[in-house]
């Protein structure tokens, strides 16, 4: 499964990719970055010299004051630049956050606009899936990668000045110290990849336990659980994943152990190797205890400088391949044309015509065709009605028609020309639709009636809610039209029957006027008396304009002007339901079915 | 430190966080043995370093000889060779032990909201203070979680500061030489006043910056909203259910970006960035200073007293590692008591989540398993009001069910069907009235023994990503030959003969690749062979067909009749097709019985409610 694809951008453009994101987003990101990374170095080498100047002081009995301007003088450094990294500390996260979720904006918009085909792309969602999870928090790439950036500064700072101080030694020291270094690093690295080796196997139950936990303490699934009984069952789920993630942990432990047994074995021999020289130089060379002291401790501390840089650059590769990620997903190509498309005809007819020339078509990775051959004229103003049963391809039929699907073979017309040539955007512009799945927003009823926030004609909107017969109860709620639906995001909303929210979908199609109509089951959540409410509202609706409306329900089509009856992804038979009744076809025979229960005499089923 | 602001004492915070390590004892007692047993060594470690090294440099500094400096560096390397063995095994394990924790804290609120009333779960005040629970967790581990690590850190604390008076001791006792001109050195009062400014120093430091903090913790109630706002509309584009009406109503960019876009959070122009360029930034800065200024003051005191000749130059190095690392210990202190104290508010909310009583009337009695099913479940004058409101959902509801019979409840949305199921199977219990069973009033069975009888599709069923099989019996083990013949029951046996792994396939995807996607339809099936697997007397059915298609919905109604047998059953239903092979129908409106016969009697009552609903739906199919 995994791709060997070598990311099209290396670390350093990323990293360009990431200051030009901060110019645009917010520039002081940059130069806290590095003042941090300046005032960090600072304040660690002036806590290595301290020490060691002040004991010299001491050792060589200096006068009074000497000693206590030393002390002073550090004082004051380390008050300046401790002082200051705290303080720089303190306001980093914010403009961070800010580059961060513009960018997270930026993914947002792509997907919410992309061609949608691409939504069924499984590379696309591959990276789509990625770009979110490397924006998603403050320890993700797009965020962390300035953390990066200013330790590899520190790093390199603090590793210059020690090699100065170091540069007087034994070159043979300076070797044990980088080469031990540079051992544990790799060491480290190699045992740390443990735990990346057998990621799937913590995977597997973290996500167990993480679904098993949303499960058990969700509403919609209490009643169920009580009903039923589920909670041993649930528990036993858990407990399984439980010890499977507790045998995981040890293992991992017990690998990473080998970590800390290197590292002391390294730090043995470094120290070693530094006690033994630099006590041969302060026996034999004369070297006074505090310049031992500078030294030792010099030495000890390089191999972080060292470990540091190797480590930095090594997160900011894996940060620079998230973020390279991000790139390739925001420049996915789109098939369908946006801005690059024609803009929809200024003297556009409406009521418009849409028309199906020979078109089929087939989902990605599928063996067959959902549709086939279909050839299909929605005249202007025309009401048709699509029928058939689940899976003979009704829902594939709208998506075509509305622009989300180009055919695999044959073209869809908009008033004679083919869809494809437009600004995708612009052709959307004209349905107004509701689509099986809902989808409510956490806003107020206003706004999600209108679809947006501002400029929401109010007046308007109360029309709209009055033809979707949802007057009385937007009355009821507390605020109006201005109380908040559903309580994800605002505490006081209040949440909609199934029946409402099929009503407010309605509403939001009328609110948006546009030219075509699509209804896929629009009345599925209502009662006998709310349905036929709806019906007759529907000549109402469909007054001036183009209409679809899609339904198992036979019943509920017959007022359209023409139905459609599809079967496996075929027309197979069309006309009024008269008409369609008379043919004794797959239409009569469904009808019956459904029918039989309804009609007087009809057959009892009770005893 | 006294805060005008409401916030918890030191004392209850701390009863809260007592009662919080309880409970980790009792979830995972290994986490605080190893995290004790890790905290210490990690403590001590450092002043073995600063003790040993001091001894080199005293030597250095004195008379050099060869065989004690090499005693001493061998020493050196052995001890700390052995300390890092040591803290390497320990800190794996208490690793191990919180990685545990972390997963095993989930389980107290798990078994809670299981546990819970049902009247309990549906209330909103519950499931906000359970959403702000996660959200207090996830934001930073603020609750229950944090408590493992203050307990680390207040272990640390403590040793690091015993460790550092032991090594620094000596440097109050040893006077300084009489004719080194500093003679006030020696006074009490001199290592009295260094003490005081140490003391003073470790409280002024962390108070400074838990004073920063504190624009965190008063801000997490104005991030609440834009936390949510955040949560929401910052992923609304991942959900592919949306994305048609994403792209016809251009959702993003006329709801999703000017929402996310008048929420700042912790942008740069949001009230806690200008608390940080202002008074939290310069309190955290100055708190830090006031270390650095101490440190300073170390130096001075120790190296006047050397340099009066008190003690020799490693001394100095021992005396100041010490303190310094006294202060730490201190300053990490006084911080963990206010994160402990800080943590108590939340703690609350995580207590009065775990606090809340069952307060559901639980009897003795047993059903009696009767294998003969005469369960005879009776309505007596029941009227029922959801808990906070004043509309009351059952008004004067009787009905006595038949053994054996099948019971149609029909009528609009809102009308109190749903609420009369609930009420039956006993997830509410009634306002007024009673609910017999057998003569007897349920509330006097014990509640798992009630439900037995009972089961149940929900019109907002829910299956569980796992297998087939399970989700069928809703458990791990099972008997397979009847979790099969009740799918086949339910109508779902030729999708199941088409799944290579039978009872054993994964339903969904979200725990694995394998997983299968089920429709609605065949959703309702697999819930419908759950209730039969069951084989409770009562079956009860709520919009039963809702998602199947006319040749299915057909299907079912004809095995219907089969698949029930001796059971009583209740079907709900707002197609009245479902009515007509039910031997009684009781037709609900505003929260009462208006009508109750059977389908023909009714239909014969022109303008009832039940002609009326009825004839809404026929016109369509009769000429």
């Amino acid at each position: 499964m995994e791709e060997k694809k070598k990311s099209p951008y290396n670390m350093w453009q990323n990293t360009g990719f990431m200051l030009s994101a901060a110019w645009r987003s917010c520039p002081s990101v940059i130069f806290l970055c590095i003042a941090l990374a300046v005032v960090t170095a600072g304040q660690t080498v002036a806590e290595l010299l301290i020490a060691p100047a002040v004991l010299s002081r001491v050792e060589e009995a200096a006068p009074l004051a000497s000693l206590l301007l030393t002390i002073a003088g550090f004082t004051l450094l380390l008050l300046l630049l401790s002082g200051l990294k705290r303080y720089l500390d303190t306001n980093t996260l914010f403009g961070r956050i800010k580059v961060r979720t513009d960018l997270l904006g930026r993914i947002n918009l792509k997907l919410a606009q992309t061609s949608y085909p691409n939504l069924m792309d499984a590379r696309f969602n591959d990276l789509s899936g990625k770009s979110f999870d490397a924006c998603c928090s403050n320890n993700s790439a797009a965020e962390h990668i300035w953390t990066t950036w200013s330790t590899i500064l520190t790093n390199l700072l603090g590793f210059a000045v020690y090699l100065a101080i170091l540069s007087g030694l034994h070159p043979l020291l300076f070797c044990v110290i980088a080469v031990t270094a540079a051992a544990g690093y790799f060491v480290d690295k190699k045992i740390s990849g443990w735990g990346y080796r057998h990621r799937e196997e913590a995977a597997r139950p973290i996500k167990e336990m993480g679904y098993i936990r949303r499960t058990a303490t969700s509403r919609p699934y209490a009643k169920d659980i009580r009903m039923f009984g589920l909670g041993p069952w649930i528990n036993d789920v858990w407990r399984k994943s439980m010890s499977l993630f507790r045998a995981f942990l040890r293992r991992r432990e017990s690998v990473y152990l080998w970590i800390n047994l290197t590292d002391l074995l390294l730090t043995l021999i470094r120290n070693g190797a530094a006690y033994a020289y630099l006590l041969w130089l302060t026996l034999t060379g004369g070297m006074s205890a505090a310049e031992f002291l500078l030294y030792f401790t010099a030495a000890s501390g390089f191999t972080q400088w060292v470990t540091g840089i190797l480590d930095m650059f090594n997160q900011l590769h894996r940060e620079s391949l998230d973020i390279s990620t991000v790139r390739e997903y925001l420049e996915y190509p789109e098939p369908f044309r946006f801005e690059d498309g024609e803009p929809l005809p200024k003297d556009l007819a409406v009521p418009c015509e849409i028309k199906l020339e020979n078109v089929s078509f087939r989902y990605p990775k599928a063996e067959k065709d959902t549709l086939q051959h279909i050839n299909l004229t929605i005249h202007p103003g025309e009401k048709l009605a699509i029928v058939g049963l689940n899976g003979a391809g009704k829902t594939t039929l709208v998506r075509l028609v509305c622009g989300f699907l180009d055919p695999t073979e044959g073209r869809v017309l908009l008033n004679g020309e083919d869809i494809r040539r437009y600004d995708r955007r612009a052709y959307y512009a004209l349905f107004s639709a509701v689509f099986q799945d809902f989808s409510v927003l956490e806003a107020s009823v206003a706004e999600n009636v209108a679809q947006r926030v501002e400029g929401i004609d109010v007046d308007r909107v109360m029309a709209c809610l009055d033809q979707a017969g949802l007057t009385e109860k937007v009355e009821s709620l507390p605020k109006g039209v201005d109380t908040a639906i559903g309580r994800q995001v605002f505490e006081d909303g209040v949440e909609l029957s199934g029946g409402q929210t099929q009503r407010l979908m309605l509403a939001r199609a009328l609110y948006k006027d546009g030219p075509i109509l699509v209804l896929d089951e629009p009345t599925a959540a209502l009662d006998p008396i709310a349905e036929e409410d709806i019906y007759r509202k529907y000549s109402g609706m469909t007054q001036g304009k183009t209409s679809l409306f899609i339904s198992h329900r036979l019943a509920s089509t017959r007022f359209c002007d023409r139905i459609l009856f599809l079967e496996q992804g075929r027309i197979a038979e069309e006309g009024t339901h008269n008409e369609l009744l008379a043919r004794g076809g797959g239409y009569a025979k469904l009808f019956d079915v459904q029918s039989q229960y309804y009609r007087e005499g009809g057959e009892h089923h009770g005893e | 430190m006294e805060n005008k602001e409401k916030k918890l004492g030191y004392m209850a915070a701390w009863k809260l966080n007592l009662r919080a390590w309880g409970i980790w004892q009792k979830l995972c007692p290994q986490v605080f043995a190893s995290t004790l047993l890790a905290s210490v060594v990690t403590a001590v470690t450092p002043y073995v370093t600063i003790f040993l090294s001091a001894r080199i440099i005293d030597e250095l500094s004195g008379e050099r000889r060869p065989d004690q400096l090499l005693r001493w560096v061998v020493l050196t390397l052995a001890c700390t060779a052995a300390c890092a063995l040591l803290q390497g095994v320990l800190t794996r394990w208490a690793n191990y032990a919180r990685d545990c924790a972390g997963q095993l804290g989930d389980q107290l609120y798990m078994d809670k909201m299981m546990a819970l009333d049902y009247a309990d779960v549906d209330r909103q005040a519950v499931f906000d203070l359970y959403s702000q629970i996660r959200q207090n967790e996830s934001w930073a581990g603020w609750g229950i979680r944090n408590t493992i690590s203050y307990f680390e850190s207040f272990v640390t604390a403590v040793v690091q500061i015993l460790g550092g008076a032991g090594l620094s001791v000596s440097l109050f006792l040893s006077p300084v030489s009489a004719g080194s001109g500093l003679p006030f050195l020696n006074h009490p009062l001199c290592a009295a006043a260094m003490i005081c400014l140490l003391l003073l120093a470790a409280v002024v430091s962390p108070m400074l910056s838990n004073r920063g903090d504190q624009y965190w913790v008063s801000y997490a109630e104005e991030a609440r909203l834009g936390n949510r706002l955040f949560s929401f509309y910052g992923f609304l584009s991942q959900d592919k259910s949306r994305a048609a009406d994403i792209r016809i109503y251009q959702q993003q960019e006329n709801i999703c970006g000017p929402y996310l876009a008048q929420e700042n959070g912790f942008s740069p122009s949001s009230s806690i960035a200008r608390c940080a360029r202002g008074p939290m930034g310069l309190l955290n800065a100055l708190s830090q200073c006031v270390t650095v200024v101490l440190t300073g003051l170390v130096y001075v005191f120790v190296c006047l007293k050397a340099w009066a000749g008190a003690f020799g130059v490693g001394s100095v190095t021992q005396y100041v590692g010490a303190i310094t690392q006294l202060f730490r210990g201190l300053s990490a202190l006084l911080e963990t008591m206010g994160n402990i104290r800080a943590n108590g508010t939340f703690l609350e909310t995580n207590f009065e989540y775990l606090d809340i009583p069952n307060r559901m009337y639980q009897g003795s009695l047993t059903t009696e398993k009767r294998a003969d099913r005469k369960y005879e479940v009776e309505f007596r004058d029941v009227s029922f009001r959801y808990p906070d409101t004043d509309q009351w959902a059952l008004r004067h509801v009787s009905i006595r069910f038949r053994v054996g019979s099948r019971l149609a409840v029909v009528g609009r949305n809102g009308s109190g069907k749903t609420t009369f199921i609930k009420l039956l199977c006993r997830l509410y219990d009634p306002t007024e009235g009673e609910i017999l069973l057998n003569g007897i009033d349920i509330r006097k069975y014990r509640y798992d023994d009630y439900m037995r009888i009972f089961s149940v599709v929900f019109q907002d069923f829910r299956l569980l990503a796992l297998p087939l099989g399970e989700n069928v019996a809703g458990a791990a083990e099972y008997d397979r030959a009847r979790a099969e013949k009740c799918l086949k029951d339910a109508g779902f046996g030729g999708r199941l003969s088409s799944m290579p792994q039978g009872l054993d396939t994964w339903l969904y995807k979200d725990l694995t690749e394998d997983g299968v996607d089920i429709s609605g339809g065949e959703a309702q099936k697999i819930a419908i062979a759950r209730a039969l697997y069951k084989d409770a007397p009562f079956l009860i059915l709520d919009e039963p067909t809702a998602a199947l298609d006319p040749v299915a919905e057909a299907e079912i109604y004809a095995k219907l009749n089969d698949i029930v047998e001796d059971r009583t059953a209740v079907y709900i239903s707002h197609r009245l097709s479902s009515c007509k092979f039910c031997d009684e129908i009781a037709v609900f409106e505003d929260g009462r019985i208006v009508q109750q016969g059977s389908h023909e009697a009714l239909l014969a009552e022109e303008g009832g409610a039940y002609a009326t609903l009825w004839h809404a739906q026929a016109q369509y199919y009769n000429e």
